[in-house]
């Protein structure tokens, strides 16, 4: 298993030193400072801080995390709660993996720092149930700060601040990284997603006021605040600053994790991945995480922010690049995407319940050569059936996958049906 | 309040509802508003997973759902446009997919909103022609209720009813995706007093009851609005007839009563319209004609005025306020005690079901008569409405009984006359909240019957009483009631509205 990234920067400079993992070390290599700076500042100027820092969500929306905080009901009598999603269950996404591992204590600060801004008493860090080590070394995280009292009452020393944190684990639902859906999960009910409105600002965990970030984004958060916002947006673009952790999977020569700032042009990122593997030819690249739609080699030279990627019709997502020489049959990717998401639907939307099911149908019978002209057809309406009407936007990601191949690699899909087999022997197996 | 605008109509609404909400307050959702929906029920939680009540609104960029869209002042709302159309065609294509289209053979044809809404807003062509998933056909979830899995469009409606209402939690869905099925919990029954509405909430012929499926096809049906009668609530009800004979109650919503819901007990209480009657008029132990058996009661009833001996009056809850007033006035002609009247107590809970097992104890207690299970004083005759317990009449030398049941004849009844059930004549009763409710008659008796104040009011014309030379008219006699009663002013039957109204 990696330690570290390949390529760091900030983030994960001290990963793979075993110091940084404990509470001490985290202290030595300059653990606490955000949160120091942040207890010295009014909790309305670090959600301005780190709204105006441009930080946005790294679980797969991009929303502007201070923006988000900015939301929690002020004047509220009830509980303010805070929700960590550890549920990493996007394919072709290991980021929040080893920042759980590598850095907990990064993510506690995070924690601590957006729990000053937003007046909440209360984190839970959601991680999904297969992540057992991760897990470990949260609980470990956490048990260090409170053996250390820097959880519980009066936070490092600011009278008045009480925080707790609890770790939970999930039990292996990709809806359940979804955040209404992971609330569910929490409250120990059934992860299905809830309606909105109420939204979980107003009505969260346990009914209770509640924001929903990722790993990542509570890790990036204390260097905001230790080193300042001019420093953060000294990576990135204008606006998507700070690095990320791309994931880079598929067929490169070195797939893994790179820290490299938002923006880095796809190539580059490939390229620090060894490039394609045995030196064939790029086929297809899904950019950030296995929801969103495809690029092809003419987008080599894109940016990998969401402002770029969404004028090519995809999303920046969640940084998992996945890679994909010419050996690969799309008609195949589109069979086992579609099975994935015909698996995890949680099924209450009939357009996501439905849908699913028969786009995976579709992609099955096609890939086995058994597809008819019309299928084709088909596959692009039924994604337009599901897409923006449904209660959270899985439905969207199980149709932008499939909309993204047809729309670039149609001819692959027209081979099975008019050839009746599959024209790529070299391709993966199902 | 909000002003709303659909389609191009101005509606003023009140703060604070969903637009579906806010559209059936109004009473226009699916009269003047066309908005099909099918997860979203008036008196369950918002589901908002079906999706079919997409509407577009003026600002927003994607659709919202009607169901859990709060109004706002000003908004602008389409039903109709070509992409809520779209969309909506969409939701009826999915849902079809794995349905099993076997209206032919499914009770539920006729008033299935799957089969409607296809109709009226589907696709017409199947685009597929894969497999359907599999599910299991009609099996029992219970003792009253069968299952058709495949049909179930999972919109949860019975699934939040049994958490919600019943508060049994029976039903939930299993499995997740387009594996999902509805059923009961492990080792769970659906048995629980109320578990029949589950099949009127049904959108789809998934849930049917044992005992209505497969007797009749619904459009052989006509509804008549009536009450049940088995306890105090006085839920109102439709009575679904055909032929002179009726096929099921269904609850009939009303919001101050009983909401959209009846207890099973009371759905199965139709049975008992028909079964077990008393059809023949009785001279002791001898069968007469209803004449006979009329003027027998008029002449023992005149001798006993005649002779100045004590007289009287045994009524019954199960009589309508009408029935009753027209009693009290025959007890204030002859001058006797007054009136009194047992009730039979059972069974209660917080959502529907009254200990009072009789529908109209509160119109007999505004009439004037009083609640009593002792023995009556001595008397020359006794006028007996519906059951009563024997040691009561004890001191009692000729007994005329009113009844509608061979069970509740007394073994002392020297004259029994047949009546009519609540089913069999218009009428108003009083539930426990002092609500006056009307009910309409929708079946016929096969046999001579007359209702208790017609019966009551021939018997005084045979007695010759002073006063009582009119035959009994219903209409007329509920004017006089509204009249002479102030708590009933106002309350004739034919100005009591459909969904009833408090006594003053
Ligand atoms: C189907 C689905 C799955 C998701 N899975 C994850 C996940 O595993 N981890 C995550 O952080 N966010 C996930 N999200 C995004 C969350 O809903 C939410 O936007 C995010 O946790 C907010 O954090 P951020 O603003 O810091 O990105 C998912 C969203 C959807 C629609
Ligand atoms: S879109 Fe799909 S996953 Fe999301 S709530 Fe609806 S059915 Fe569940
Ligand atoms: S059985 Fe009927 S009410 Fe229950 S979920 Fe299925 S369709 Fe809805
Ligand atoms: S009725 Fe609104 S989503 Fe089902």
């Amino acid at each position: 298993m990696q330690t570290e990234p390949y390529t760091k920067l900030y983030l994960s400079e001290h990963y793979g030193n075993e110091a940084f993992r404990t509470l001490a070390g985290y202290e030595a290599a300059g653990g606490f400072q955000g949160l120091r700076a942040a207890l010295a500042r009014d909790p309305e100027e670090v959600t301005e801080l780190v709204k105006s820092s441009g930080l946005r969500g790294r679980g797969g929306a991009g929303f502007n995390a201070g923006l988000k905080w900015s939301f929690m009901p002020k004047g509220d009598e009830r509980m303010k709660v805070l929700v960590c999603n550890g549920d990493e269950s996007e394919p072709g996404s290991f980021k929040d993996r080893m920042i759980m591992q590598q850095g907990p204590f990064q993510i506690l600060e995070g924690l601590l720092i957006a729990a000053w801004a937003t007046g909440a008493r209360r984190s839970y860090i959601y991680i999904r149930g297969e992540y057992q080590y991760p897990i470990q070394c949260v609980r470990k995280a956490v048990a260090e700060m409170y053996d250390k009292g820097y959880l519980g009452r009066d936070v490092f020393g600011e009278p008045g601040f009480e925080h707790d944190i609890v770790v939970h684990s999930g039990a292996g639902a990709y809806i359940c990284g979804e955040e209404t859906g992971l609330l569910e999960s929490l409250e120990g009910k059934k992860g299905q997603p809830r309606k909105k409105p109420p939204f979980p600002a107003q009505h969260g965990a346990f009914g209770l006021p509640t924001t929903v970030n990722n790993i990542e984004t509570f890790a990036h958060v204390p260097y905001i605040l230790s080193r300042g916002v001019e420093w953060f947006r000294g990576f990135g673009t204008e606006k998507s600053p700070g690095t990320t952790l791309f994931g880079v999977s598929g067929h490169v020569e070195r797939p893994g994790l790179f820290e490299l700032p938002l923006g880095t042009p796809l190539r580059e990122v490939i390229a620090k991945a060894g490039g394609v593997r045995n030196n064939r030819a790029l086929k297809a690249v899904i950019p950030g995480g296995m929801s969103m739609p495809v690029l092809t080699p003419s987008d080599l030279d894109v940016p990998m922010a969401e402002e770029f990627l969404s004028e090519r019709g995809t999303h920046l997502g969640t940084g998992g690049v996945m890679v994909m020489d010419d050996t690969t049959c799309m008609a195949r990717v589109a069979c086992v995407i579609s099975y994935f998401f015909r698996d995890e639907s949680c099924g209450q939307c009939t357009q996501c319940r439905e849908g699913t099911g028969w786009i995976h149908k579709l992609c099955e019978r096609i890939e086995a050569g058994r597809g008819r002209p019309r299928d084709l057809e088909l596959l692009e309406s039924v994604p337009a059936l599901m897409e923006g009407h449904t209660i959270c936007a899985f439905a969207d990601a199980a149709a932008w996958p499939i909309k993204g191949l047809l729309r670039h690699f149609r001819s692959d899909f027209e081979c099975h049906i008019s050839e009746g087999s599959c024209p790529f022997p070299e391709s993966f197996e199902l | 309040m909000a002003q709303i605008t659909i389609d191009g109509e101005t509606y003023e609404v009140g703060d604070g509802l969903t637009i579906l909400e806010a559209l059936d307050q109004l009473g226009v959702l699916m009269n003047e508003v066309e908005l099909p929906h099918y997860c979203w029920h008036p008196k369950l939680s918002v589901d908002g997973s079906c999706r079919l009540c997409q509407v577009e609104i003026e600002g927003v960029p994607k659709l919202q759902i009607a169901c859990n869209t709060p109004v706002r002042d000003g908004m602008v709302i389409h039903t109709k446009s070509e992409r809520v159309e779209q969309a909506r065609r969409g939701v009826m294509e999915l849902l079809l997919l794995n349905h099993p289209l076997d209206c032919p053979i499914c009770d539920q044809a006729g008033e299935c909103k799957l089969q409607d809404y296809a109709f009226d807003y589907g696709v017409k062509h199947a685009r597929t022609d894969l497999p359907r998933r599999p599910a299991k056909k009609g099996f029992e979830l219970g003792p009253t209720i069968v299952f058709d899995q495949e049909r179930c469009i999972l919109c949860r409606r019975c699934v939040r009813f049994c958490r919600e209402v019943s508060q049994t939690g029976e039903l939930g869905v299993f499995q997740r995706g387009e594996r999902s099925l509805l059923e009961t919990f492990p080792g769970a029954e659906l048995d629980n007093p109320y578990s029949m509405n589950v099949a009127d909430i049904c959108p789809v012929g998934a849930l049917t009851t044992k005992d209505f499926r497969f007797k009749v096809r619904v459009w052989f049906l006509d509804d008549v609005p009536s009450i049940c009668n088995q306890c105090g609530r006085g839920c109102n009800i439709n009575a679904s007839r055909s032929n002179n004979r009726v096929y099921r109650f269904v609850p009939r919503r009303n919001d101050a009563v009983n909401q959209t819901w009846i207890c099973d007990h009371g759905r199965m209480s139709y049975k008992g319209l028909t079964e077990g009657r008393c059809t023949e008029a009785r001279v002791g132990s001898r069968r007469v004609n209803y004449d006979e058996a009329v003027s027998t009661a008029g002449d023992r009833l005149r001798s006993a005025i005649d002779a100045k001996r004590p007289i009287v009056v045994v009524a019954s809850p199960f009589a309508s306020n009408e029935d009753l007033f027209v009693l009290q006035r025959l007890i204030g002609d002859l001058g006797c005690e007054p009136g009194t009247f047992a009730i039979e107590r059972g069974d209660s809970d917080a959502l529907l079901i009254r200990a009072d097992k009789c529908p109209n104890a509160e119109g007999a207690r505004a009439l004037g008569f009083l609640e009593s299970d002792a023995a009556v004083g001595e008397a020359a005759i006794a006028l007996v409405l519906g059951r009563v317990a024997p040691e009561r009449l004890v001191n009692v030398e000729t007994q005329v009984q009113l009844v509608s049941h061979e069970a509740d004849i007394s073994v002392s009844a020297d004259v029994v006359l047949p009546v009519r059930s609540h089913a069999e004549y218009l009428g108003s009763f009083t539930n426990f909240e002092r609500r006056a409710q009307r009910f309409s008659p929708f079946l016929e008796p096969c046999f001579e019957a007359w209702s208790f104040g017609d019966a009551l009011t021939e018997i005084a014309r045979a007695a010759k009483v002073l006063g009582w030379e009119q035959p009994f008219d219903v209409i007329r006699v509920s004017r006089e009631l509204a009249q002479a009663v102030p708590a009933f002013a106002g309350l004739d039957l034919e100005s009591l509205p459909a969904e009833g109204a408090p006594l003053r």
